[in-house]
């Protein structure tokens, strides 16, 4: 966690500092409203959001050093089945660090090319598949996302659910501990958890 | 009260309660001050703990866009009493959650202002970024009242105007014991002062302990003895002086008096023998014997005279003074008559002018115009036609003053100081006859009645004589002694 310090009393660099924060803000305003298109029938803003949930994910778990690159090798959130994101997961994870590795985001068509990967978000377009596919993570230190109905219960780790406009997360614990995946409790406040078997 | 002229008591009290006043309030200033600062410092390092604690918390909130996980971990802010408000703000910068949910969002900051703790009117206002690993989620806004500091503040200032007050009391307590050991002596000596400037030297400061004011006292009582020894030396050298200066004066005036009285017997003897000696020789004296004899009588009368003006004199020395009004106008015009032998074959202008009644000896102060006025007669004697004027004009200082002119021979102004001295003569006895007594005696008597005598002239063109009578009443009788050493 960053340091934290009283912010410096300099006229100049606090009015620099509040325009720039200004701009900045309405750089992505901008930005933000630029993407409001709807991407492939999907309701606006939904993925944007979701890719950065996606990435947030990996400030609130924790890998066992072997699950993770080695020295400056990028972390990878990788993206299974029908990507649909579009470009706002490389836009989320671009110039992004997790630990002093950088971000990158691989997409695999099956479940085989799944190979150095910490975050798996599984596409819809695998929900036939998804329990052989959960099945064959097993034992492997990867986070897996989803939007499937009953994700955490079939034994996926975190399930992202639309309530009221607005994404949920609904987390299984014990899948996570099962993979050697440490969830930060910080993570668990917003979330529902879930346990296998359940919903 | 003025400071300089405040009693030594009051002045010693004075410094010490200002003295501990002034350090008990600069104390009590410091420790306020100090307070202040410190619990400022507090509060907000307390503000800061407090923000950075759940800006750590609200990370997943923000992240995971949690509006409700958001308000309830604010709604925690509840425990803290001081916590007026406190929102979330997104990376935006746009309002996220807020404490309490009942405040309208127009109460909190549109925008989120620079990270940081400061101060704003009686409010205490934070903003604390939400940062995971260097990634900006966005901004815990915390605003704290300062209830707590100002009731802080009031308990210290309470407690500081008691103690204040204590100290006085206890500056004034001490103050009012502690300041005898300077003031007592001084006070002691003060009074001691007081009593020896009233004349008793025989008293003596208490000493009360050493230091400076011991030594005070000592010296001060040294110096009294001393004061005493002399005074009594000096008294007693008076009294002894006095009584041999009576005693010779006395011998004096015995002798002159018995001097003076045995002289004229034979004088008599001389003056008689020498008249029977002329009848009994008459025919068979030639002229140079006749002369002869002639010088012989007029100088024992010549030499009566002067005795008996010498015993004029040591009369009026020691004479007492009868007092009584006098009214001058018939007397001077007595003395007047009287001079008519001597003046009927003169011409002579008087000049009298109205002259009131005084308080005197009537004896005595005929004898000072008698003398004044012949004297005028005498020395204008060369004149054709002699003017006497006789003047009076009342003085504030002296009361009467009197003034007598004539137009005679005059006096050099030179030789004014010998005027009034006895057997003193200004012209020599075969121009203007006299035994130097006259104007002695004058001076004499004026002295007596508590006046002042004194002359102005010019050599032939006549002489002023004044003299002063008091106005207020009846005068003290001057004791002759005092006169001694004045007319001598």
């Amino acid at each position: 966690m960053a340091v934290l310090r009283p912010a410096p009393r300099r006229p100049l660099r606090l009015q620099l500092r509040r325009i720039g924060w200004r701009l900045a803000g309405l750089g992505i305003l901008c930005a933000a409203g630029a993407r409001d298109l709807p991407a492939e029938g999907a309701p606006a803003g939904e993925y944007q959001i979701k890719a950065v949930f996606v990435y947030n994910f990996a400030h609130f778990v924790q890998w066992p050093p072997a699950a993770l690159p080695a020295g400056a090798a990028p972390l990878v959130i990788g993206v299974l089945g029908t990507d649909p994101f579009g470009p706002y997961l490389d836009e989320a994870v671009r110039g992004e660090k997790i630990d002093g590795h950088p971000l990158a985001v691989q997409r695999f068509r099956r479940i085989e090319d799944v190979r150095d990967c910490q975050i798996l978000f599984i596409s819809q377009s695998e929900n036939d598949r998804l329990d052989r596919i959960l099945a064959d993570l097993k034992g492997r230190s990867i986070l897996t996302v989803s939007e499937a109905a009953g994700f955490g219960d079939r034994g996926g780790m975190i399930g992202l659910v639309t309530v009221d406009h607005k994404v949920r997360l609904k987390i299984n614990v014990g899948a996570a501990r099962a993979a050697t995946l440490t969830i930060s409790s910080k993570l668990l406040r917003p979330a529902e958890i879930v346990t296998t078997g359940k919903d | 009260m003025d400071f300089n002229n405040m009693p030594v008591q009051r002045k010693l009290m004075a410094i010490i309660l200002v003295v501990s006043g002034a350090v008990c309030l600069l104390v009590c200033a410091t420790l306020l001050t100090y307070d202040y600062q410190t619990f400022r410092f507090n509060t907000r390092q307390g503000l800061t703990t407090l923000g950075q604690i759940i800006a750590t918390n609200s990370t997943a909130a923000l992240a995971f866009q949690n509006q409700d996980d958001a308000r309830e971990i604010l709604t925690a802010l509840k425990a803290e009493r001081h916590i007026v408000s406190a929102a979330l703000y997104d990376g935006q910068g746009r309002l996220f959650a807020k404490y309490p949910i009942s405040r309208p969002d127009s109460s909190f900051p549109a925008h989120p202002d620079v990270d940081g703790y400061g101060f704003a009117d009686v409010h205490l206002v934070g903003y604390e970024p939400v940062v995971i690993e260097g990634r900006r989620l966005g901004t815990l806004y915390l605003e704290s009242d300062m209830q707590a500091l100002y009731g802080r503040l009031r308990v210290y200032a309470g407690l500081l105007a008691v103690l204040i007050v204590l100290c006085f009391t206890l500056a004034f307590a001490l103050s009012s014991v502690l300041q005898r050991g300077i003031s007592r002596p001084i006070l002691a000596l003060a009074e001691t002062a007081g009593i020896v400037s009233r004349g008793d030297y025989s008293v003596r400061a208490i000493k009360m302990g050493g230091g400076e004011a011991g030594l005070l006292t000592d010296a001060f009582n040294h110096m009294l003895e001393e004061i005493q020894k002399l005074n009594e030396e000096l008294e007693q050298r008076v009294v002894k002086r006095t009584s041999q200066l009576q005693a010779v004066n006395k011998e004096l005036e015995a002798f002159s008096y018995s001097v003076s009285h045995d002289l004229r017997a034979p004088l008599r003897h001389i003056d008689g023998f020498a008249q029977l000696l002329q009848r009994h020789l008459d025919p068979s004296l030639d002229d140079t014997g006749r002369r002869y004899l002639a010088t012989i009588a007029d100088s024992a009368k010549r030499l009566g005279r002067l005795i008996d003006e010498l015993l004029v004199f040591s009369r009026m020395g020691r004479a007492e003074i009868r007092h009584s009004l006098v009214p001058l106008g018939p007397m001077v015009a007595g003395v007047v008559r009287d001079l008519l032998p001597e003046t009927a074959d003169r011409q002579i202008d008087w000049a009298i002018r109205d002259l009131p009644s005084v308080y005197g000896d009537p004896a005595m102060l005929r004898q000072v115009w008698t003398n004044l006025l012949s004297n005028a007669v005498k020395y204008s004697r060369r004149r054709t036609v002699a003017r006497i004027e006789i003047a009076h004009r009342p003085d504030p200082a002296d009361g009467h003053v009197f003034s007598i002119r004539d137009n005679g021979a005059g006096f050099d102004m030179q030789y004014v100081d010998k005027l009034f001295g006895v057997f003193q003569r200004l012209h020599n006895a075969a121009e203007f006859e006299g035994t130097g007594i006259g104007l002695a005696n004058v001076q004499r008597i004026v002295l007596r009645h508590g006046g002042r005598v004194w002359a102005e002239g010019r050599p032939d063109e006549g002489a002023t004589f004044y003299f002063t009578v008091p106005d207020s009443g009846p005068p003290v009788d001057h004791p002759a002694e005092s006169l001694l050493a004045v007319s001598s």
